[in-house]
């Protein structure tokens, strides 16, 4: 499941996770904590400067469950959508 | 163990070796937060890692610090085994390692890796 950069933009974010500055798995890690402290169905965005977050936070959703919505890029870093599954 | 699979990682490398030392706890993060039990195994140099205060002095180029992979890691509920023999042979007691790290034999650790899904040995 993946959103256009209209939709992402539209999205209203439950939580925003900012993880930039952080070498992997830095980025993962603070989102699987951001996972946790938001009801199901809560969307997270994550925030990344980190060039491998983008994969990591997608193939992490796949098999964890989370919907991956997409990727949007901000000023140096990345910012990324995903939905709370389980 | 969480959705049934379970990572075994063995790391052999020390704080004289700042990238080898932190690459497993990398492994071991990731593993966790996508919600697989996983057991680290410290063998050789790689046993000082469990010394209270030794992590806080390692920091590889390009990683987080090692202190707070450590923590991740414990946080999230990684298994930490030290190997008996190799303590022993740097002169290191059980009082010595931090809270949560248990010295094991090999029979164990054994058990510990023909009952997961995949090792991973660095």
């Amino acid at each position: 499941m993946t959103a256009t950069a209209a939709e992402l933009e539209a999205l209203n974010v439950d939580k925003v996770i900012d993880a930039r500055g952080t070498a992997c798995p830095g980025p993962l890690l603070e989102a699987k904590k951001g996972m946790v402290s938001v009801p199901l169905g809560s969307t997270l965005e994550i925030w990344s400067t980190d060039p491998g977050t983008k994969t990591d936070i997608s193939a992490w959703s796949a098999k964890v469950g989370h919907d991956f919505l997409g990727v949007l890029a901000a000023d140096g870093y990345d910012r990324v959508f995903v939905i709370r599954r389980k | 163990m969480p959705g049934g699979e379970k990572l075994v990682i063995i790391a052999t490398h020390g704080i004289r070796e700042p990238e080898m030392a932190t690459i497993p706890f990398v492994m071991a993060g990731a593993a966790l937060a996508s919600d697989v039990a996983v057991v680290m195994g410290f063998q050789a140099d790689a046993i000082e890692l469990l010394k209270h205060g030794a992590v806080e002095t390692v920091l590889a180029a390009g990683f987080p610090p090692l202190a707070k992979l450590f923590a991740d890691v414990r946080d999230l509920g990684g298994s930490l085994l030290a190997c008996s023999p190799c303590m022993k042979a740097r002169g290191i007691a059980p009082a010595d390692l931090v809270a949560g790290a248990e010295e094991v034999a090999a029979g164990r650790l054994i058990a510990e890796i023909t009952s997961a899904t995949t090792t991973l040995t660095y």
